[in-house]
């Protein structure tokens, strides 16, 4: 079969998105990536692979990118993506599911925070969230995503962000009582008074 | 985004609604009947100062990871080489697969993976008018009317105009912004974080009215300082400043995935628009405001 006479699309090799301007855009934010992905993971359990593969999933399909739509969320989004296929893979992992009262829970007060605690043990209270409300908790309280955002992020519902959001900052805070108590940490904060 | 009226059982209300109010996720006019509730609960005050702090620490906690400084080296290297990564292929490599068919049929795979679940997001086109009016009316439903302005100026120019590859001089945008603002660039450009250039400085319209844009871009990020003289009553005092500590009361709203801060200069109302999160954005109009408010109100005399 001859190819003569066949044209290839020039536009195949105009749109190709080059390495400096896909550099530009995508690793300023390989630093909450990363960190999001090790406490997703667990230190040392391979985020410095996800991240690699992140950004090499994201370099093939730059070229679809548009300069001033959000990169970002872009990245966190393909995030998501590896992890999911990555930690059913490769991890034996917790999956929860949502309950419908949980809007209703956050109506009540939750436990003081202990008024001494140190980042090691914030990370570690964090690590015992189930992963479905951790990622939450990471996307909008340490990333700062619109609902909106984490919910495209995550592929659920904006209520679903929403719910696990609560849950998972009550969860987080439960946690940190209960590691404070293990540890023999008497004093709580509550209401921005030391008990 | 949710609106309530509160009123019987105004503590379980306020509770229910802490969480979204702590993410800046509610109308600011709900977010007014929470404040009010809060200054007068100090049981609802309580609770709100723990999980702010709650927020607060975690977030801090998270970002004292450090990062593997190698690792930016690698991922460029990856890039560069268009290798896929160590844990996604070595096992097949290790099981005595021939190397080259593996390889490509896992990136026909993972190019068509990338296709299918990560389209960015769908903008209207350049000539689709229409789409991008409906676009910019969907964005900002949420926003009050007067930072609406700024909003929508900015998606309408920065976002949906293409620039060309080099940006203009500075002396040409100068002369685009004419003798009375011209001088509104260098003032500008001094106050705005390092890393930003400025790709545009004009005049231009949107809905009707005219205002003088200056876009920044910083690694693909674009920053707006949009400036517009104000209708007859339209102010955005009745909304509670975000940040007053350059003296000039800044007022910032989110709008999907947009920050809109914005302040009053006279007989102008100036805004800062962008997709920076949301206390970069604040913090770069409350940098810009005072400079900015004394510049256009000499031009104002």
């Amino acid at each position: 079969m001859s190819h003569r006479g066949k044209r290839l699309n020039p536009m195949l090799f105009s749109k190709k998105p080059r390495t400096d301007e896909f550099e530009a855009a995508a690793l300023p934010h390989m630093n909450d990536i990363y960190r999001t992905a090790v406490r997703l993971l667990g230190a040392g359990s391979g985020a410095d692979d996800v991240v690699q593969d992140v950004y090499l999933q994201a370099w093939k399909s730059f070229s679809q990118f548009e300069l001033g739509t959000n990169c970002r969320a872009w990245l966190f989004k393909i995030l998501f993506h590896t992890l999911h296929h990555y930690r059913r893979k490769w991890l034996n992992v917790r999956m929860v599911k949502d309950g419908e009262d949980i809007l209703e829970q956050t109506a009540a007060s939750g436990p003081p925070l202990p008024e001494q605690i140190t980042d090691e043990e914030m990370l570690a209270a964090l690590t015992e969230v189930p992963q479905d409300f951790r990622a939450v908790v990471l996307l909008i309280d340490v990333e700062e995503f619109s609902y909106k955002d984490a919910a495209g992020i995550l592929n659920v519902p904006i209520g679903t962000v929403m719910s696990r959001l609560s849950r998972g900052r009550r969860l987080l805070r439960e946690q940190l009582v209960d590691l404070a108590q293990s540890y023999g940490i008497g004093r709580i904060h509550q209401g921005g008074k030391s008990a | 985004m949710n609106r309530v009226q509160f009123g019987e059982g105004a503590c379980e209300k306020t509770r229910k609604y802490l969480d979204s109010y702590i993410s800046n996720e509610l109308l600011i006019e709900t977010n007014h009947e929470v404040l009010r509730h809060v200054e007068r609960c100090s049981a609802c005050a309580g609770e709100l100062e723990t999980r702010t702090q709650l927020r607060t620490r975690l977030k801090a906690a998270v970002n004292a990871q450090s990062v593997p400084p190698e690792l930016q080296a690698r991922i460029r290297e990856k890039i560069r080489a268009g290798h896929s990564s160590s844990w996604s292929t070595a096992g097949w490599f290790a099981a005595g697969w021939p190397r080259w068919p593996v390889a490509m049929a896992a990136s026909l795979v993972i190019c068509a993976g990338v296709w299918l679940n990560y389209p960015p997001e769908k903008m209207p086109a350049i000539t689709d008018r229409p789409g991008q009016s409906a676009y910019i009316q969907r964005v900002s439903a949420t926003l009050a009317a007067v930072l609406k302005v700024g909003l929508g100026d900015h998606i309408h120019c920065s976002i949906f105009r293409k620039y060309p590859k080099d940006p203009p001089s500075v002396e040409k945008m100068e002369a685009d912004l004419g003798v009375s603002y011209k001088g509104l660039l260098p003032v500008v450009r001094a106050a705005v974080p390092d890393g930003y250039r400025v790709i545009m400085a004009h005049h231009c319209s949107y809905a009707g009215r005219s205002f003088i844009h200056l876009t920044f871009e910083k690694n693909g990020e674009l920053l707006s300082l949009v400036v517009g003289r104000r209708k007859e009553g339209e102010s955005p005092a009745g909304l509670a400043p975000a940040l007053e500590t350059s003296g000039v009361p800044v007022y910032q709203s989110a709008a999907d995935r947009y920050q809109v801060a914005g302040f009053e200069a006279g007989d102008f109302l100036a805004y800062v628009v962008s997709d920076l999160k949301r206390k970069a954005n604040l913090q770069i109009a409350s940098t810009l405001a005072p400079a900015v408010r004394e510049f256009l109100l000499k031009v104002q005399a």
